[in-house]
């Protein structure tokens, strides 16, 4: 007779499991596919899958934030501009300087695999009661004491986007030509 | 799931988005990348926030979401206002800085 707990732990572990192989071959179809609207489903997809993962490491309010600003606000962003430009597939040759650049990723990515195997980091001490880990009030708490002043200037970025994409949107510019020598 | 694993998860998503901003053209496609690569970002800190009992890391992915939310914007309406004046997609062919 398994213990209740074993079970518990071992379908999150599955379930973690599944979810973050999904998020990768989502992101390779993201880059995969020739069509533009292909790669925005997919990674819509992506999002949800991290989202899922969120939520199974207990931040609840940043999942729901993912769902909304990423699934939902940025990708019709992509979506609308994909209508708006079309959606043309793109060519796919190779060349010398696609061989290196593969290359340098690959490189990249057994960097990062070795000094993912270092060892175990320092652990630290929190002070959050474990029911409150990751909840909105949680969050609301931490965010309005200790890290006020990077919550007001995250404001203010957003707010100079958005006159920067008004002041890029208004006025036309002409048409650039191509100087003469 | 351990350390280990979600290591590996964020190095694979982060590798991807690289390969996937150096070789393809459309610079739709591109910023679907980087968005990628922040993305597997964000998922290392709310993981390790979670495994450290700590706050941080979360309020720290919420930042690079709002700044990702900014950039995605500018980003987008540059390429549109590229759109408008040449109507070409590709980013070898936009050289006049180049000089």
């Amino acid at each position: 007779m398994l213990e209740i707990a074993t079970v518990f732990d071992f379908t999150r572990d599955a379930v973690i499991f599944a979810v973050g192989v999904t998020a990768v071959l989502a992101s390779l179809g993201v880059i995969l596919c020739s069509s533009p609207i292909y790669s925005a489903l997919y990674l819509i997809g992506h999002m949800i899958c991290l989202a899922l993962l969120f939520l199974l490491y207990n931040a609840e309010f940043l999942a729901v934030v993912q769902i909304i600003v990423y699934a939902g606000a940025v990708m019709i962003l992509f979506l609308f501009i994909i209508a708006l430009l079309g959606g043309k597939k793109e060519v796919q040759e190779n060349s010398f300087h696609r061989s290196i650049a593969i290359t340098f990723v690959f490189i990249l990515l057994g960097e990062l695999c070795l000094s993912a195997t270092v060892g175990p980091t320092k652990q630290v001490q929190g002070e959050i009661p474990a029911d409150l880990f990751g909840t909105a009030k949680a969050i609301g708490l931490e965010l309005f004491s200790k890290h006020l002043v990077a919550f007001e200037l995250a404001s203010g970025l957003l707010l100079v986007a958005a006159v920067g994409v008004i002041c890029l949107a208004k006025f036309s510019f002409a048409p650039l030509r191509r100087r003469v020598r | 799931m351990g350390e280990q694993f979600v290591l590996l998860i964020s190095a694979a998503i982060f590798c991807v988005g690289t390969a996937g901003f150096v070789i393809r053209k459309n610079p739709l496609i591109m910023f679907m990348s980087v968005e990628l690569m922040l993305n597997s970002v964000n998922f290392l800190l709310v993981t390790y926030s979670s495994f450290l009992n700590s706050l941080d890391g979360q309020i720290f992915a919420l930042m690079i979401m709002a700044v990702a939310a900014a950039e995605v914007v500018v980003g987008l309406a540059i390429i549109l206002t590229i759109f408008r004046t040449r109507h070409d997609m590709d980013v070898d062919h936009i050289d006049v800085l180049k000089g």
